[in-house]
């Protein structure tokens, strides 16, 4: 962590959005039916404790772990088929509650066909595929990152597409300085009946894990700034998907061209 | 004792020539006797075993030899003469070279078939029983069988490993775990000199395959997806780190693998030369090796793909699932025209029909994965998923991981390995958060990848190596604990309750065996 600026500050409201909430928050107890339609097929289910109603939350890019909760955060897709046993969510969001623990419960097809993994499309080529870069003109740009609940992982599929656009514009557009700010939702909300707030800490881990990641892509230590912040406003970012609730589990790099 | 050692290695290859022949009823596994007799030998031919400072000529085509039939390897820009050769040179003080762990006859890895016959042509005094690694224990009697049993019956080498953990470049590792010997049944944990009392953990590998090196350095993606954070890059070079060379990730490069394995396994005091260092990898990066002859004869015959040399002339680090899928070089086996089934055997046909349907079964047979750190955790994946083979043996023509492959399948860690009295067992406890599927305790054989990074998420995390010449380099796993092929089928099948047929299991047997 040598060369870098460590700022706490608070980012302009600017980045605040008044959308609405996510159609459906809450948390449960996964279940894992087990279809098969190929590779990563299988559906996974939530049940909403407080409606009964049971959603297929399968299209989250981060998937549920069956012995532990899951925080749900989705909309009502309008894709009536169904094809696992439940309301189809999507977009959805799904983030392991390590401190909840769960019963393992796997049930069986019983003849719903699972919906086969489509080839993801916010997809990172492989370093042997040339990559174009962003043309100019390039001016002052931001990129976000967003995070499952109390998680700092870039992934798979996912974030690192988004981290990947970062790190490509910053390396056609040099900019003067890279600033990058963490985030951690830490105002305490009850969902589902449980008291829950983001640990403050995890804001300084995503904005370290992407600070790391960015000096393996090559930008030098010496133009990026790091922050980390608490009490985290909802933001219009891609990478949210519309999921306002979730998208103030986020690390913004902001590119600043001077 | 030269004359010797060839002459037990004539009589070991010999032996192993007749006692092999059929390897399963149920996919018409046949080995003709045929196949052995027109193995084409070039160097020194019947010497299987190669000992440090013999100053032979290591050919352009080698091959030797195996119960499964022949594996090649090919030396780009050879021969060469291995007199003075440091890959091939007793460079350390106990006698050993770098060849003595990696020999051609067995992939460039160590069979304990190689290693018995060793022992017997030797009496146990070949420098590869050095007490140091090549005996269960320093402070047991050395000379005696039952020293070195792990490497005769396994295949193992003791590694040590600081504990605390420490990175490569010396720097310590605060870890999240406390460690505890449960067990020692060879004495070097529990006692002064070898165990954590002394400020190491004494583990037991097999040696990983010097070979077709370019693909074990081939990155795939500027993400490592199991650690969520961009690859590492080498701080001499800027290039990419695959991660992919060593069982638990300690080193990255060649350069920092030779220092160790120099001033381990050689006993060297002194670091390795540069020279010494820059010719060693020269070689490292020329050698490719494939099984090239199998129950279905040539493995780039019939429009098949196999063999080394398809390995020599192809770029690396190609994903599977967007290119040249996973062990496509054998589809052209699935519909044999006639031509070919005039020329060939019916056992030849048989065995190669069985080869293309074990490619697919590898690559479509789908089976719950569940509670696999590396895979089932944060990759987004969710736990349990539904996969193949190739959802971790991804990268093509090699079989090994374009990721990072630092995955724990359960092959050391209980409940899911199996059951040895002869290994030290270890109690993990975590410190902090448990393991996500362990708990807050672990028992272990080898916490593998966790001695590295200090973290207890990563107990039992192995990295997946490279699938090419397994035919020559029994037993399997980082730990030897599959004797055969069969046995690592049946491991995965019991460990993810697949229920594969005994011909799909004969199938994937028959697919290793002409890697």
């Amino acid at each position: 962590m040598r060369g870098l600026r460590f700022t706490a500050f608070a980012l302009s409201a600017s980045l605040a959005t008044q959308a609405a909430a996510e159609d459906v928050r809450f948390v449960t107890c996964p279940i894992y039916r087990d279809t098969d339609s190929g590779r990563k097929s299988g559906c996974w289910l939530a049940d909403d404790p407080e409606t009964g109603v049971r959603y297929d939350v399968s299209q989250s890019m981060a998937r549920p772990h069956w012995a532990y909760g899951v925080l749900v955060e989705g909309n009502v897709s309008d894709d009536t088929e169904d094809t696992c046993g439940g309301i189809r969510l999507l977009p959805v969001r799904t983030s392991v509650l390590y401190d909840m623990e769960c019963p393992r419960h796997m049930i069986a097809a019983e003849g719903y066909p699972g919906r086969p993994l489509p080839f993801a499309e916010r997809y990172v080529m492989p370093v042997f595929v040339e990559r174009d870069l962003p043309e100019p003109p390039y001016e002052d740009t931001s990129f976000s990152l967003v995070y499952d609940w109390n998680d700092d992982f870039i992934t798979y599929n996912h974030s690192d597409y988004f981290f990947d656009i970062a790190a490509l514009w910053i390396e056609a557009a040099q900019p003067a300085r890279v600033i990058v700010t963490g985030w951690a939702d830490t105002k305490p909300v009850e969902i589902s009946g449980r008291m829950m707030a983001e640990d403050p800490d995890v804001a300084r881990r995503r904005a370290e894990v992407v600070y790391e990641s960015l000096l393996r892509r090559g930008v030098p230590a010496d133009k990026i700034e790091v922050r980390w912040e608490t009490h985290a406003q909802p933001a219009d970012v891609e990478a949210a998907d519309g999921l306002t609730e979730s998208s103030r589990r986020r690390v913004d790099i902001q590119g600043i061209m001077e | 004792m030269q004359a010797q050692n060839r002459t037990k290695a004539r009589t070991m290859r010999e032996r192993t020539l007749g006692g092999n022949l059929a390897l399963g009823a149920a996919a018409g596994a046949v080995l003709l006797a045929s196949a052995y007799a027109s193995a084409s030998e070039e160097g020194d031919g019947l010497d299987r075993w190669w000992a440090p400072g013999e100053g032979r000529t290591f050919p352009e085509l080698l091959d030797y030899d195996n119960e499964h039939g022949t594996l090649r390897t090919l030396l780009v820009g050879g021969p060469l003469e291995t007199d003075g050769h440091p890959f091939f040179e007793p460079i350390g003080p106990n006698g050993r070279a770098c060849v003595t762990c990696h020999q051609p006859a067995d992939g460039m890895s160590l069979s304990t078939a190689s290693v018995r016959a060793q022992w017997d042509a030797t009496g146990g005094a070949d420098p590869l029983f050095a007490a140091y690694d090549g005996s269960n224990c320093p402070t047991l009697p050395q000379g005696e069988r039952a020293s070195h049993s792990l490497l005769l019956d396994r295949g193992l080498i003791r590694i040590e490993r600081p504990w605390p953990p420490a990175q490569w470049n010396g720097a310590g590792v605060e870890p999240d775990f406390a460690i505890e010997v449960v067990r020692d049944p060879n004495g070097c944990n529990s006692g002064a000199e070898y165990g954590p009392e002394a400020g190491v953990i004494s583990v037991y590998r097999r040696p990983r395959p010097i070979g077709n090196m370019k693909y074990l350095l081939a990155v795939g993606f500027d993400l490592d997806p199991k650690q969520g954070v961009a690859l590492p890059r080498d701080p001499e070079t800027g290039v990419y780190l695959s991660g992919n060379l060593m069982a638990d990730n300690r080193v990255s490069t060649l350069r920092d693998q030779m220092f160790d394995a120099g001033s381990t396994h050689l006993g060297m005091l002194d670091r390795m030369s540069d020279e010494d260092r820059h010719r060693i990898e020269a070689f490292e990066l020329s050698i490719f090796v494939a099984q090239q002859r199998g129950g279905g004869g040539e493995v780039d015959d019939g429009g098949a793909t196999g063999g080394p040399a398809t390995l020599r002339d192809s770029e690396p680090g190609e994903l599977g699932a967007l290119g040249f899928p996973v062990w496509g070089e054998f589809a052209a086996w699935e519909e044999i025209d006639e031509e070919d089934r005039a020329r060939l055997t019916p056992e030849e046909v048989a065995f190669r029909e069985s080869v293309a349907r074990g490619a697919r079964i590898f690559r479509e047979r789908t089976f719950l994965v569940s509670d696999a750190a590396g895979l089932t955790t944060q990759m987004g994946f969710g736990n349990p998923f539904r996969v193949a083979c190739k959802m971790c043996h991804n990268m093509t023509r090699m079989g090994n991981d374009v990721a990072p492959g630092q995955v724990d399948l359960g092959t050391t860690t209980l409940p899911f390995a199996d059951h040895f009295d002869d290994l030290p067992l270890f109690r993990i406890t975590c410190l902090n958060d448990p393991h996500p599927y362990y708990g807050r305790q672990i028992l272990t054989y080898d916490p593998g990848f966790a001695l590295t990074t200090g973290r207890c998420a990563d107990v039992g995390k192995i990295t997946l190596q490279s699938m090419r010449g397994l035919a020559a380099r029994a037993p399997y796993f980082s730990n030897g604990s599959a004797q055969d092929l069969h046995a690592v089928v049946d491991y995965y099948d019991r460990r993810y309750n697949i229920g594969y047929s005994e011909q799909e299991k004969q199938d994937l047997v028959n697919l290793m065996s002409v890697l």
